[in-house]
This record gives C-alpha cells, structure tokens and sequence, in this order.
C-alpha cells in the first residue's frame, strides 16, 4: 500500500527503493513550485531570459528533483524518517524530461534505540544520466 | 576574462530572522512537489499522527527565506549577477519535524568558497550553512547550500 512505512527488520542491505516516476516536465509545475519556494529565478521561468544567460532555454529548479527524491524516500520509508538528505545537481533538468527517482539500502545502524538506514539516492533522466546524485539517513520503525 | 568574485564574504554571517511555519505554505510546497502525502495534507491524519499535525516535507526549509539573508543578500555581496548562478549541491539534517504554527530562528553564514574549473569553465562554489532553532534555542534543522558560479 502506498505510505505504508516500510519495518527496520525488513530492510536488507542491497534492497532498491521503489522507483518514482516524475513528469514529463511542464514550465507550469516550475513557475508553481517558483510561488511554493520562493526561488523566482527567471532562469526557471523566461525562455529568453535562459538563453541569454547561455543555458540553452529554461531548466528546473534543482530543488523541485531534490523534492522529488524526498518524495521517493518517503513514499517508501513514511513521512518523518528522512534525518538526513544531501545532493548533488549533477545535471540539468529540462523541459519534456521524466525524472525517475532511486535509491538503494547501503547499510543499517542501531544507535541510542534509533535504527536507521543508509540510502544512496539518485535521479535519472529519460536517457538514464544521473540529474541528482546523494545520500541519505532514514529513521525506521521496528515491526513491533 | 572571468568576472571576479569577492571573497570576503567568507565567514560573514547574515542577520537572523524568524519564520513562523503555515499550514498552507506546507500544502502549497508538497502539492508543487505533486507529494500527496496525507502526512502533508490531511489535518485529520496529522491530528492522529505522533506529532500533532501535519508536518512538512524534507526539503521544506528551503522556503525559509529573508531578502537580507538570502540567496540575492550573498550575490549582492559577491558582486555576482543571478544569471549566472546555478545549484550545486544541498544538503538538510532534521532533528525535528517543522510543523505549522511554529515560529523558528534561521542563521545563515558563508562558510567557505573555492574554485574550480569544469567542462564548462572557471566556476566559484560558494558553500553556506543555516540552523535552524526553535523559541528554546534547540537545534531543530540544518541546511547546507553550495551555489555554483560560472565565472
């Protein structure tokens, strides 16, 4: 079932995240999540405005596929287990793309009665180059 | 000829400023996101949850923004024009949930800034650090935000 949270127990090093699968990218879902952060960039936004900047036309915000993988993390682990999420943007996210999110189960710790899991995370376009690479520390439940 | 950045910005830290986190600005930010989580949305799941309330996504603090701390506060300073600017890396530690009706304290300093040349050029990488606390001083979140320049 979707948002079920996924039990500590249950998770084996090597394990793969459901894989989601965001867009095709619209310029209305980046002048939305513009309004939503607060990050008015017309780079995002002014088709000339990009060009002339010499990025060859509007691209997402990194932080809308940085959602995205947020997303996937909790979709499958619950909302409020993400302790930690770092990123890198490693490509640019144009127009059209279909952003698919993944991630796999590196290690698991148990400290100070909170178990947590280790995500390498990533996000790759359509032609499968990596747009977002990182990490990531997830709190689990037990089954209980 | 690459622009030059200033790099005394180093080290500076920007005014704090409060934020008090709405309800709607988290629904508006998942809904952005196309993150439907109940746990975003339903105030009814949110009262039944362990904290309360809704909380807000992971990458929600990002939202946290003052004109005199900011992205445009730090350009402003390197002397950088927003065209040429771009995101390199970010990171969030989350040591509690944000939830609506709080009020937290944001700091933001520049922390380090190097240079390095890529496929596309000389770029500067500008890395700044922000805590946030709540009303009791405690560390609730942080961010790390690397903006990348194209010199």
């Amino acid at each position: 079932m979707r948002y079920a949270k996924v039990a500590f127990e249950d998770v084996t090093v090597g394990d793969e995240l459901p894989r989601l699968v965001k867009g095709p990218i619209e310029q209305i879902q980046l002048t939305r999540y513009a309004g939503a952060s607060g990050d008015f960039n017309p780079i995002h936004q002014d088709e000339a405005f990009a060009r002339a900047a010499g990025m060859g036309g509007v691209f997402a915000h990194g932080m809308l596929s940085m959602g995205f993988v947020a997303q996937a993390i909790t979709d499958w682990a619950g909302a409020g287990t993400v302790r930690k999420l770092g990123v890198r943007f490693a490509a640019l996210v144009r127009l059209t793309d279909v952003v698919t999110c993944r991630g796999r189960v590196l290690s698991k710790s148990s400290k100070d009665d909170v178990d947590l899991v280790e995500l390498e995370v990533w996000a790759e376009n359509q032609r499968g180059e990596k747009v977002v690479s990182g990490r990531a520390t997830v709190a689990l439940a037990s089954r209980g | 000829m690459p622009i030059q950045v200033d790099r005394s910005v180093v080290g500076k830290e920007y005014p704090p400023f409060p934020v008090t986190v709405e309800r709607g600005k988290i629904k508006e930010f998942a809904r952005a996101i196309g993150d439907l989580n109940p746990f975003y949305l339903d105030d009814r799941v949110g009262a039944a949850s362990a904290w309360g309330d809704v909380i807000a996504p992971p990458t929600f603090a990002v939202t946290f923004r003052d004109e005199r701390a900011d992205a445009g506060a730090l350009l402003r300073d390197l002397g950088v024009d927003i065209s040429r600017v771009l995101h390199g890396e970010q990171e969030f530690e989350i040591f509690r949930q944000l939830i609506p009706g709080e009020t937290y304290l944001c700091r933001t300093k520049v922390v380090d800034l190097y240079e390095k040349t890529g496929k596309s050029g000389p770029m500067a990488f500008v890395v700044r650090e922000t805590a946030i606390t709540d009303r009791a001083n405690e560390i609730v979140a942080t961010m790390r935000h690397v903006t990348v320049i194209r010199l």
